[in-house]
């Protein structure tokens, strides 16, 4: 982007029709000046058909001209197609233009911006508000110039015909440019109320949806309706004045447009009965007079469009009209390498409204050294770190990093030199590696996370994962990973080697957690489908969704007397399942342990209706269906709503041997037996490893897990693989997929990757356990320590015995600052802080 | 080699059945109406735990609260002069039930003695589903509070348990 242009807020709407594309907009006007010609031609071809074709009866020259008028209109019509199908392009262009760059622009405003801004408000504006301004700039010199000139080429040959027929038909337009204004600049107001209005609301709807839990805690129902009711109500009375107006426009305009042929007939007839007018004339003039109706309304309708764009443009650009408050490149210069050293002296920093959040704040750091702010929270702790990082503007002293004042720095200048992990991290959708990579890609400017020689390489991640010790959960992503027949072949047969030695080595120390696929047992943690097939499908039709509707297997079941068992079991599992979970939204949480997925729950529900109605030999073949998928993936061991019958495992065991035997004499390659050799495709790599199922979730019995799986998958050369594997795990939207610990561990592991000179840490432990909070601590000790300067807000107070410096805050100004021994020997705040008011009376 | 795998009940009630059982007679969860009940019943799991396993350690911001259904556990505080056992718990009690309702480092341990099977219930799953019944939050505050209460109450009726220097300190149901 060049940096003189002008910011996207200070935009004219005009200014988008002038960057719109010179060649489409050129094309577009020869189109239209052809339109014109081909729309004026039919009208001397009506004119000739009745004075000289049918006048003097030339059947030849009456189907020449009617040749040429069905031409013309034939070349009108495509070329109008073609008109709108160019606006059409240019509008859309120009929409998209305004949206990226509103967008981008809105990304770089302040955060304070953001404080008082609902998301819904921003999201109204960029997906709503512009589309009229799109369609503006699309029809900005199509339809203007397209009307106005076959206006005139009309008025033209009006006047060519009868110049005082002409004018009085005319005299009427005038009227119509004074009147028009008027009513439409009351709907412009009207208009703006609405716009207003609009953008609260959606600000109320985000409010109340973010806040949903609140709204449902307090059970404020009657209270959010109330505010929105009433919001409501007023758009409603707003939107019915600004009709009533935008109507009255069009009702003004086709009275008078009505009214000219009455003038055409009273003086046009007149004329003709006095011989002055040629018949064929008057025709021509009444449909010209007709026709130059249409390019008239367009005009309307363009002027109307005009209006809503530019008020909805300039309100929702006004809105946005801040700068952010920091270059966001520097001029011709590459952005600087700062020492590390950091200079704060006689900081301050008013929020709106006056409020001192700090007041004068004056320490320093030299490269390398680590400071630690502690204090009550709204001590503006927090607040001093993000001016240094500069995410907030300071309004008073300086903050001086490498000798730079922190407010002229570019922002480049700060991402190429500073780290930032806040106290809430944000992940943003896409995999683990993605979001490790996002601050280096950032820094390097590219667009996309990508592969490029200057990203860090695999190790360099996998260091940072170890080091923020989110290694194992990531490892644990890559376990739970299904490999696939086609790409994974090599890697499939080196986990069934791992499997050979997982059971020599632990297998005897990890058999309480591990149900081991054995062929004579009746296996409580896989489904029941696993149970009897007891191998993976090797054809579409015998997965586990598909074998509930497969011939086979359903002969198969009939066969093993298992049909009736199983059916009953689904409608036990149904009933069950639909009466706890029922009523209950489709999270995680709620479904992990239900048989039932959250997007079958209404289908299971009417069917659990109909179960306690009808008998199940009633039931229709596709219910029966339902209740079958639903027994065949009971895995007793997970779904706890309902108890396996013994009678049931007996026959299952039976039907295992019967169905290996049936099986392998009529489809041989349907299935791949579990078997110690083969790499089972259906089951994850953990599963594989295992060759069966972890019985548990207790951390202590999965760390176990974890450890013998590492030590296993090292000897084996494999970990990096199976953790690169993990690295794709898709974290889900906001990473809703991973927990908060896990997304808190991915921030600092990002920052550190990026290993900036100086490293703010807002609270960026504490949403970690004990053990993973002491090893970052360590590591900042260690690694760190003298490598980068670092600024950490300290919620605990004992970690930070190693800090250089630190410094109590309390309301917005450094309390006292130095070491840990020396502050604690004082017997200061630090020391009220830790071991609380009383010990220190 | 799958003798040790765990002996299946061969009886009609589900797991989720005796939980419920179970649940309707605990204090923490008497309060609740039955169809909450059967979330809270669904959404506990059963652990086991071997002699020498943590259900929780000290300064950890688990977030769990356990039911023992069998065994015993004893909680520890673990400081510079080492670790000291502060008590044993046993069948029927329900041990951090105030983890549940927010961030808490735990100032005990929490360690099986014996072989425990214990009822597990996580803070990410009560936030979940207490979301779901919003009457249900007050009740269960109003069960906290009162258990604090007595607690202390029972710390004064027992006078001669409580040395001079303890008594200055008390005053929890102050916070």
């Amino acid at each position: 982007m060049r940096k003189t242009e002008t910011p996207v807020v200070k935009r004219s709407l005009p200014s988008w029709i002038l960057a719109s594309s010179f060649k489409l907009q050129a094309l577009l006007l020869l189109v239209i000046l052809i339109t014109v010609f081909a729309r004026v031609l039919p009208l001397e071809m009506q004119k000739r058909i009745v004075n000289e074709a049918i006048r003097f009866g030339e059947i030849q020259m009456l189907f020449w001209y009617c040749g040429y008028y069905l031409a013309a209109v034939l070349v009108a019509t495509g070329l109008k197609y073609l008109i709108s199908a160019l606006q059409n392009v240019i509008g859309e262009r120009a929409l998209a233009d305004m949206r990226k760059a509103l967008y981008h622009h809105i990304l770089t405003l302040p955060l304070n911006f953001f404080r008082k801004t609902q998301p819904g408000l921003v999201i109204s504006s960029l997906v709503t508000e512009h589309a009229s301004a799109g369609m503006f700039v699309g029809m900005a010199i199509g339809v203007p110039v397209a009307s106005i000139l076959t206006l005139f080429a009309f008025a033209g040959y009006l006047i060519w015909l009868n110049p005082l027929l002409a004018g009085i038909s005319l005299s009427i337009y005038p009227m119509v440019l004074i009147l028009l204004p008027r009513l439409q600049q009351q709907a412009n107001k009207a208009n703006k109320r609405r716009v207003d209005t609009t953008r609260t609301l959606s600000g109320k709807i985000g409010e109340a949806i973010s806040g949903i839990h609140e709204i449902h805690g307090n059970g404020s129902y009657r209270i959010e309706n109330r505010r929105y009711d009433k919001m409501i109500d007023k758009l409603y009375k707003i939107r019915i004045v600004w009709n009533l107006y935008k109507f009255s426009v069009k009702s003004v305009n086709n009275f008078f447009n009505n009214l000219s042929p009455f003038l055409v007939f009273i003086v046009g007839g007149y004329l003709a009965i006095k011989g002055r007018l040629d018949l064929g004339a008057l025709v021509a003039f009444i449909s010209a007079q007709e026709k130059i109706y249409d390019p008239w309304k367009e005009l309307i309708a363009f002027y109307q469009v005009y209006q809503d764009a530019s008020v909805r443009y300039k309100r929702t650009m006004e809105y946005f009209d801040e700068v952010s408050e920091h270059a966001l490149e520097p001029d011709d210069r590459e952005p600087y390498e700062l020492e590390g050293s950091i200079e704060v002296k006689d900081l301050s920093f008013q929020a709106e409204g006056g409020i001192q959040l700090l007041d004068g704040i004056n320490l320093s750091l030299k490269p390398g050294q680590q400071l630690a702010l502690v204090g009550f929270s709204g001590s503006g702790k927090s607040t001093l770190a993000q001016c240094v990082g500069q995410l907030y503007k300071y309004t008073g002293g300086h903050v001086l990093l490498g000798g730079e004042e922190v407010t002229d720095l570019s922002k480049k200048d700060v991402i190429h030199n500073v780290g930032f992990v806040s106290q809430t991290p944000f992940t943003f959708e896409g995999t683990i590696k993605d979001n490790i990579l996002y601050s280096c890609a950032a820094k390097l400017g590219s667009d996309e996370i990508g592969e490029t020689d200057a990203l860090p390489s695999l190790d360099d991640m996998i260091e940072a994962l170890q080091q923020t010790g989110i290694f194992v959960d990531v490892l644990r992503f890559g376990l739970n990973a299904i490999l696939v027949y086609d790409e994974h072949q090599g890697l499939a047969s080196k986990i069934v080697r791992v499997r050979d030695h997982f059971k020599r080595e632990f297998g005897e120390e990890l058999a309480d957690y591990v149900e081991f696929f054995a062929e004579d047992n009746y296996l409580y943690h896989s489904t029941i489908a696993a149970n009897l097939t007891f191998g993976s499908a090797n054809v579409e039709s015998y997965t586990l969704q598909n074998l509930a509707v497969n011939d086979y297997f359903l002969r198969f079941l009939d066969k093993a007397d298992l049909t009736r068992p199983l059916l009953t079991l689904g409608a036990e599992l149904c009933r069950q399942t639909v009466d706890i979970l029922g009523n209950l939204p489709p999270e995680k949480v709620f479904f992990e342990q239900s048989p039932i997925r959250a997007e079958e729950l209404d289908e299971y529900k009417t069917l659990s209706t109909r179960l306690a109605k009808t008998k199940l030999h009633h039931f229709s073949p596709d219910d029966r269906t339902s209740l079958l998928r639903l027994a065949l993936r009971f895995i007793p061991g997970v779904h706890k709503m309902v108890g396996m019958p013994s009678i049931l495992e007996e026959l299952i065991l039976e039907g295992r041997a019967l169905f290996k035997e049936d099986i392998s004499r009529d489809d041989p390659g349907a299935i791949t037996f579990y078997q110690a050799s083969k790499y089972i495709y259906s089951q994850t790599i953990l599963d594989n490893i295992f060759f069966g199922k972890t019985k548990t979730v207790n951390p202590q019995a999965e760390e176990k897990i974890d450890q013998s799986i590492i030590q296993v998958l090292i000897e084996e050369d494999l970990l990096e693989t199976i953790v690169e594997i993990g690295m794709e795990f898709q974290v889900g939207s906001k990473g809703d997929r991973l927990s908060g610990g896990q997304r808190q561990k991915l921030a600092i592991a990002r920052v550190f990757l990026k290993a900036p000179r100086v490293l703010i840490m807002d609270e960026a432990t504490s949403a970690l356990d004990n053990k993973s909070q002491a090893r970052i601590q360590s590591l900042l000790d260690t690694r760190w320590k003298g490598e980068s300067t670092l600024i950490a807000v300290v919620h605990r107070l004992d970690i930070i015995k190693s800090y250089d410096k630190i410094a109590v805050m309390k309301a917005g100004r450094i309390g006292e600052m130095g070491t840990y021994d020396d502050l604690v020997a004082k017997k200061g705040m630090l020391y009220e802080l830790i071991y609380g008011k009383k010990a220190s009376i | 080699m799958n003798s040790s795998m765990e002996k299946r009940q061969v009886s009609d009630t589900s797991e989720f059945q005796q939980n419920l059982e179970i649940l309707r007679q605990m204090d923490f969860f008497s309060a609740l109406s039955l169809q909450a009940l059967k979330v809270f019943a669904y959404l506990f799991t059963r652990e086991v735990f071997k002699p020498g396993d943590y259900l929780f350690h000290q300064d950890d911001n688990d977030g769990n609260a356990f039911h023992i259904l069998s065994g015993i556990a004893e909680v520890a505080r673990k400081d510079e002069s080492g670790e000291f056992c502060l008590g044993k718990y046993g069948e029927g009690e329900f041990l951090g039930g105030l983890a549940l309702l927010g961030d808490m480092r735990r100032l005990f341990s929490l360690k099986a003695l014996t072989d425990m099977t214990c009822l597990v219930m996580t803070r990410e799953k009560f936030t979940k589903a207490i979301e779901q019944f919003p009457d249900l939050m007050p009740r269960v505050l109003e069960t906290m509070v009162d258990r604090i209460r007595s607690w202390e109450e029972r710390l004064f009726l027992d006078k001669d348990g409580l040395c001079d220097a303890c008594r200055k300190k008390v005053g929890v149901s102050l916070i």
